[in-house]
């Protein structure tokens, strides 16, 4: 399998570590297409392939394109590579607008490629564990879910695409695509939400988000998301209550790690960084998922359809952000 | 000073008596409990005298009574406490189950000229109070809003009329809103201007025991007058058999940073059966003495307690709203 990646940032770098753990599998990572020459030219001079200014002059040289820009430019980068019948690996959220994300699934699904969302969480092994737990009836039936995910403000330069609202949704729809697509996955669909967000800055961005959900089932939910923690820190938890039982997971108190290293003599420690190491990365999980699925021909394990329900909830709550009361979302 | 302690309905009440007895000038005089066999049993457990009606004990002339019966019986026990003229009272949370009787409460108090303090012991919480002198401070900046949980286990297992809606005016949200709101609006400094709520319903409950019919589970959203919107889940969600009664937990977000309290975080984990839930004792200050060592020095000093009956008040509209937003699916506006 050859592979281009579109977008040198972090999602780029993520993933090119991730197609180089399968090198040995038989998977060559042929180039970066970068607007941003110098950091496209640390990955293949970590990852090996070339730089290229274009999508088109790589992709005859592809199997598989790995789409790492800006949500908003998904879609054209799509409908590029699925004309040319290449298999897409798409970051999440799956799009900017439900238009944008329903021409992408209709282009790939005309053109017979794959197209794959990387909803990461899915692929976390407490996320994972804590819905198998649910699966096999450890809690009885969900009635309470709680989920956070808060972190910092992307430490990007001024002028970012994910400091402008209409492009990146800020965390309410960046962050919490994956607590709304981790929702789904334990809840099923959700009927009505409801958002609170602080005040947002010039660029439309809120840094901090709650909403409230009711699923189709009755259950009940709360998700909480942003980027206004201190710089360094990064929260998530799952709490699912359900008639027969209960599951609590932090990171804060579950990390098995936690480092307070001096930054020269004398001084005080650090703030102390919680890890949580695996052997088997989830970034790189769910790239050897994609690999394996396209592969031997096997259903992915989230559908594009899931990312845009995803994606869906996300509009939703950010319409009652706007508006300031509850949304319900169609049938 | 002398105070009495009617009924025995709450299970604060437990605590509240020997909170009282630990006051060195304070009189305990006595239990009264229209439900004698419940009554009788808890004069019995703590050596305490007996009365089996209200006007026998208010007959001895208290200077003070506490109120621990079922919600829905509060303000009567007020008005009774009231018509015999005791001048402090201190009622155990919910004030009332109806807006009508919270607000008669106060203002047949107020007509009075006695003290009406409503319990909610978490306003003498350490861990809170740090958090109080820190936001006030002004370290943490504008808060922007609060994530907070005050969950627990379904008080059935301990005393039937807590699901019984006629005699607690309602479950989980009745139970479980009114600390975090009394807590907001003292820190804040501000009132509620909207609530929105999903609940279950009394018909259908998420956490349904045998026979039960109440809700059982809420999550709230209050934006206050300044701005700050606090997410709450008040639900019944913890099993019987978590290592304990369940929390309030506030994280508060804010301009600066992150403040997270835990409130009974101070506790050991102790594994002392085998084959048994391994339990989390709390160590930590006791704020059932700390509310009750206030009613005590308001009456001392002849003074309104820090906490009145119009916070109970507050409350009150706060949970009927929660459920009126539940019920309608829509935002409700306060006053």
């Amino acid at each position: 399998m050859r592979v281009v990646i579109i977008g040198s940032g972090s999602m780029g770098t993520t993933h090119a570590a991730g197609w180089h753990s399968l090198a040995t599998d038989g998977v060559t990572l042929v180039g970066i297409v970068s607007a941003n020459r110098a950091s496209a030219e640390v990955l293949t001079q970590h990852y090996g392939g070339k730089v290229f200014e274009t999508l088109a002059e790589v992709l005859p040289l592809v199997d598989v394109v790995d789409i790492c820009v800006p949500t908003d430019l998904h879609l054209q980068f799509t409908l590029q590579a699925a004309a040319a019948k290449k298999h897409i690996f798409c970051e999440k959220p799956i799009a900017r607008t439900l238009a944008d994300a329903q021409q992408m699934i209709e282009a790939c699904n005309a053109a017979q490629v794959r197209l794959f969302i990387g909803q990461v969480v899915r692929f976390f092994p407490q996320y994972q564990s804590v819905q198998r737990a649910l699966t096999q009836g450890k809690i009885g039936e969900l009635a309470v879910l709680r989920l956070t995910r808060v972190s910092y403000r992307p430490q990007k330069e001024a002028g970012s695409w994910f400091m402008d609202f209409s492009r990146s949704g800020g965390p309410l729809l960046d962050m919490l695509v994956h607590d709304y697509d981790y929702a789904r996955w334990l809840g099923g669909d959700v009927a009505r939400v409801y958002t609170r967000v602080s005040p947002p800055d010039a660029g439309g961005i809120s840094d901090y988000a709650q909403v409230l959900m009711r699923f189709r089932s009755g259950a009940i939910a709360h998700l909480e998301g942003g980027w206004c923690y201190p710089p360094g820190m990064f929260r998530t938890k799952i709490e699912a209550a359900g008639t027969g039982g209960l599951i609590e997971w932090d990171s804060d108190s579950t990390a098995p790690i936690t480092s307070y290293i001096k930054t020269q003599p004398g001084a005080v420690a650090d703030v102390g960084l919680p890890l949580s190491p695996l052997t088997i990365d989830p970034y790189a999980a769910i790239i050897q998922h994609f690999y394996e699925a396209v592969v031997n021909d096997l259903p992915f394990a989230v559908t594009p359809e899931d990312a845009l329900a995803a994606l869906q909830i996300g509009l939703a709550a950010i319409e009652s952000a706007q508006s300031g009361k509850p949304v319900t979302l169609p049938k | 000073m002398r105070i009495g302690m009617m009924s025995f309905a709450h299970l604060h009440a437990e605590a509240y008596i020997g909170n009282l007895r630990a006051i060195h000038d304070v009189e305990m005089i006595g239990i009264a409990d229209d439900n004698t066999e419940r009554g009788q049993h808890f004069a019995n457990q703590f050596g305490a005298p007996f009365f089996s009606d209200y006007d026998s004990l208010l007959a001895e002339k208290p200077d003070g009574v506490v109120i621990c019966c079922e919600n829905n019986r509060h303000r009567e026990q007020v008005e009774m406490a009231l018509a015999a003229g005791v001048k402090h009272i201190l009622c155990e949370k919910p004030l009332a189950t109806t807006l009508e009787d919270a607000q008669a409460i106060v203002q047949q108090v107020d007509a009075a000229h006695a003290t009406l303090m409503t319990a909610f012991p978490m306003r003498f919480s350490p861990p809170i109070r740090e958090a109080y002198a820190t936001i006030r401070a002004g370290k943490l900046g504008n808060i922007i809003g609060c994530n907070a949980t005050n969950q627990g286990e379904n008080p059935g297992y301990h005393r039937d009329w807590f699901v019984d809606k006629r005699l607690s005016g309602g479950g989980a949200v009745m139970d479980h809103t009114v600390h975090v709101v009394d807590l907001m609006r003292w820190i804040f400094d501000s009132e509620i201007a909207e609530i929105y709520a999903e609940a279950d319903s009394a018909d259908h409950p998420l956490f349904a025991a045998p026979g039960l019919h109440i809700d059982t589970a809420g999550i709230l959203m209050i934006t206050f007058t300044n701005g700050t919107f606090v997410g709450l889940d008040c639900s019944w969600s913890r099993p019987n058999y978590y290592p304990t009664w369940g929390n309030v937990r506030i994280d508060f977000v804010g301009e600066r940073g992150l403040i997270v309290v835990d409130s009974f975080a101070q506790h050991h984990i102790t594994f002392s059966q085998p084959n048994r839930r391994p339990l989390w004792d709390y160590w930590g200050s006791d704020t059932n003495q700390a509310l009750i060592d206030e009613f005590a020095a308001s009456i001392r000093e002849n003074r309104q307690p820090m906490i009145t009956g119009r916070d109970g008040l507050k409350a009150v509209e706060a949970v009927l709203a929660a459920y009126q937003s539940a019920e309608t699916h829509d935002t409700v506006k306060l006053a």
